[in-house]
């Protein structure tokens, strides 16, 4: 049997495409997380961001302005989770899961008029080179600058939480805020942040879902990928590195078992269905299971209100 | 430069409580201060006010004749001030360097230079690249230092700093801050310890329930009238009558042993010893050294092998607490609100907790209320617990009368062999005295104890043979009259 090369790039590009959103989501939810802050609310602000995206696609017919139209929705509806959790010190589990049904409801409300309206074509670039090298090229071209900064991202939240002293700032409040407080790092602040950009990261997801992956608004649309995303942030050990290999096991096994299912392989259609879900785990926590390295990257503080007394 | 920093009525009230009640006080560099006080004394109130944790109610701050409007411990750090917290505000998952350079604006490359001509100068021999989670409590502390001095600091406070240390740490830590004192820092040192204030320093200041009591000059004190003006009372001192020791043994553990997979925790290695009737064997040790786990493992919170404990000639090694207790053994927790007793629930539902099979407390699955009730009453009468409330929440007892009421539930099914694990960790003079009685008590009532303390001289009290754990190794067991504090500090160092 002859396999056209080509077309297994193709598959891999399909499967890195299907990673891009939960590789977005995990990644800012990992720096939510690693301030001490618990937001189980991505799925949530993930369809928040779709439908804002979308919505904003129609109406102003501006792709810039979607985008970033859906990052600033994440923030917002962020931003509810931020004020309870952090100045009226409320429940981070409650509150978050409260989000994540506010968002699918509200998401619901505003998409009713947008069933069935087209997306738009979304730019890609470097679309001239797509077929200038074999495997390779299809991997590496024609992909939507949302594709390429998801995953950079991973990287360059790795550096950012390693290298740079923001990064030790939000390391250091996750460990211990009463530690950071009487440091004299303002505790509220760096959580107020990290929470705001954890919800831009899930508007932009949503916002590839809607837009560039499937471009159409349909209910529901993000279908558990916000929950996927939060945990493989704990799987990975709050490992930015691992979300990204966890993300493409994830998504290789979703997009092969489609194909299967295509080819009509004869194996439950609902084992294949929940197959990325439980190799994602069981490989991620085989990676993970090194438990002195589990302790160093664990925010102790994690899911913990802070209240400072004065 | 000569420094002056001057508390002038400073006034701090909680809900319910007057934390510093007009307190005005005048330091000036060279000399080494000592303040002086009983827990809930008010002290560390007073000492986060200067740095900048609290800000009080009334008053003002000084440093040469500044008005300091200390609103956040940045303001207090801009201002020279550096403070060594008594409950180390360190990253435990962040390296070292990584905690230090935090709150600094300098370059990675001269930070690390001018810490490392700290730890020259004063012989801090510390790995700047390992996580904070492994260094000893000794070590951690110099990182605190460390942070201190990297800024230069006109003044340094050190909220009760030996708490963790052993004998050669304090003794070196002394030498440290009288070198800092010669070099012009102005010392601020907290504690309760009245024979640290004689050792180090210079002049004290007394607090009491909020209000300064006195200042005086060290050569003007001794150890008594400086206790008495801490407590306002006059206290009797409490010995042990050595009694004869029996041969008749009571619990023996041979060849224990415990592997975590936590690196928090440590590994117990070979454990062997055994306890008489009668007798109270003290365990000393600078905490994380494995006293926590070697009392889980008496107790039962993590099992090992059947044969590994015998008690009453019977191998309970396999037995969960539960179990343990219906052999008559009872147990007394470090942690007195998250181990041993419930906060959120009521004394006597606290009382009925670790009675669930040896006591007529439930019939059938029922709770018996009255019958607990009752029990919980004659606890607090008999073991002096200052409420007349059954019905109130644990979390609202005071540590002392929390600690009375745990000692109390526990005896009052008059166990054999009490373990208990720093039971006067963090109470004021009265309450630990009033426990030391009680524990002599018990072994003149020919029942034993097993002391598991990082408190010293609490040991020498109370013990009749002593043997210190460190990284998880038992030393040989001493009779406690063979043993002097001094000897105690070098094994709990880790030496021969």
């Amino acid at each position: 049997m002859i396999i056209d090369i080509n077309f297994v790039g193709l598959i891999i590009a399909s499967i890195m495409a299907s990673a891009v959103p939960l590789i977005l989501a995990s990644c800012g939810e990992l720096i939510t997380e690693r301030s001490g802050v618990l937001n189980l609310g991505v799925e949530g602000m993930m369809i928040i961001g779709a439908i804002s995206g979308f919505a904003l696609m129609t109406v102003t017919g501006s792709l810039i302005v979607a985008v970033f139209g859906a990052m600033l929705a994440g923030v917002l509806i962020s931003t509810i989770f931020a004020f309870l959790t952090q100045t009226l010190i409320t429940n981070h589990v409650a509150t978050g899961l409260a989000l994540t049904i506010f968002g699918i409801g509200i998401s619901a409300m505003i998409g009713k008029n947008f069933v069935g309206i087209p997306g738009k074509e979304f730019p890609v670039l470097f679309e001239s080179l797509k077929d200038t090298i074999p495997l390779i090229s299809p991997i590496l071209f024609g992909h939507s600058i949302v594709f390429y900064f998801a995953f950079a991202l991973p990287f360059m939240t790795n550096y950012f939480l390693k290298k740079t002293k923001i990064g030790l700032i939000v390391r250091a409040v996750g460990d211990s805020p009463e530690s950071a407080s009487n440091q004299g790092i303002n505790v509220r602040l760096v959580r107020y942040a990290c929470i705001l950009y954890g919800g831009a990261m899930s508007g932009l997801a949503g916002a590839y879902l809607s837009m560039i992956y499937t471009p159409q608004w349909i209910e529901n649309m993000t279908g558990g990928r916000g929950w996927i995303a939060l945990a493989l942030v704990v799987f990975s050990t709050w490992n930015p590195i691992k979300i990204l290999i966890g993300a493409m096991i994830f998504g290789g096994l979703t997009i092969i078992q489609f194909h299967m299912q295509a080819i009509g392989v004869r194996i439950p259609v609902q084992f294949l269905t929940a197959l990325p879900y439980i190799v994602t785990i069981i490989v991620l926590v085989v990676i993970s299971r090194d438990s002195r390295k589990i302790r160093l990257s664990t925010p102790s503080s994690l899911g913990k209100s802070f209240h400072k007394d004065n | 430069m000569n420094t002056n920093l001057k508390i002038s009525n400073v006034t701090k009230i909680y809900p319910g409580c007057v934390a510093n009640d007009n307190v005005s006080l005048e330091f000036n560099s060279g000399k080494i201060y000592a303040l002086l006080g009983e827990n809930g004394a008010g002290k560390s109130t007073l000492v986060k006010i200067l740095s900048g944790v609290i800000i009080p109610d009334e008053g003002k701050i000084y440093l040469n004749e500044n008005n300091l409007n200390l609103k956040s411990p940045s303001d207090a750090k801009k201002n020279d001030i550096g403070m060594v917290f008594q409950h180390f505000n360190l990253f435990e998952t962040l390296s070292v360097f990584e905690n230090l350079i935090i709150d600094s604006d300098e370059q990675r490359e001269s930070l690390r230079e001018k810490i490392d001509l700290i730890m020259k100068k004063y012989n801090f021999p510390i790995d700047l690249d390992i996580p904070v989670l492994n260094l000893s409590a000794g070590q951690k502390q110099k990182v605190e230092i460390i942070r201190c001095l990297i800024r230069n600091p006109k003044v340094l406070i050190m909220d009760e700093p030996t708490s963790v240390l052993t004998e050669q740490e304090t003794s070196e830590l002394f030498l440290s801050l009288k070198k800092f004192s010669e070099e012009g820092i102005l010392i601020i040192y907290i504690t309760h310890k009245l024979k640290e204030v004689m050792q180090l320093c210079d002049e004290v200041a007394v607090m009491r329930r909020g209000k300064l009591v006195s200042v005086s000059e060290i050569k003007n004190e001794n150890i008594e009238s400086l206790a008495n003006k801490m407590v306002g009372q006059n206290l009797k001192t409490i010995k042990k009558k050595k009694a004869k020791t029996s041969s008749d043994q009571l619990i023996k553990i041979t060849n224990l042993n415990f592997t975590s997979e936590d690196p928090f925790e440590t590994n117990l290695m070979d454990i062997n010893f055994s306890v008489n009737r009668g007798e109270c064997l003290g365990i000393a040790g600078i905490s994380g050294n494995g006293q926590s786990e070697l009392f889980q493992v008496l107790s039962g919170e993590i099992i090992s092998e059947k044969k590994s404990i015998e008690f009453n000639n019977n191998y309970i090694g396999d037995l969960n607490p539960q179990e343990r207790r219906e052999y008559l053994m009872a147990f007394s927790p470090e942690d007195r609100l998250e181990q041993a007793a419930i906060p959120q629930m009521k004394i006597f539902e606290n009382v009925a907790l670790n009675n669930f099979k040896s006591s007529n407390f439930f019939n059938n699955g029922l709770i018996n209320e009255n019958k607990i009730k009752e029990h919980s009453k004659k606890i607090i009468s008999d073991f002096n617990v200052n409420t007349d409330n059954i019905e109130l929440k644990s979390q609202f007892l005071s540590g002392g009368n929390l600690q009375k009421l745990i000692i109390g539930r526990e005896l009052i099914t008059s166990p054999d062999l009490l373990i208990c694990f720093n039971p006067t960790w963090g109470l004021d003079v009265g309450a630990i005295n009033y426990i030391h009685e009680t524990l002599i008590k018990i072994n003149e009532q020919n029942k034993s104890i097993i002391l598991i303390s990082t408190d010293t001289d609490e040991l020498l009290k109370l013990s009749d043979k002593i043997s210190v754990i460190h990284k998880g190794k038992l030393s040989k067991i001493m009779n406690a009259e063979e043993v002097t504090s001094e000897k105690l500090g070098i094994l709990m160092g880790g030496a021969n």
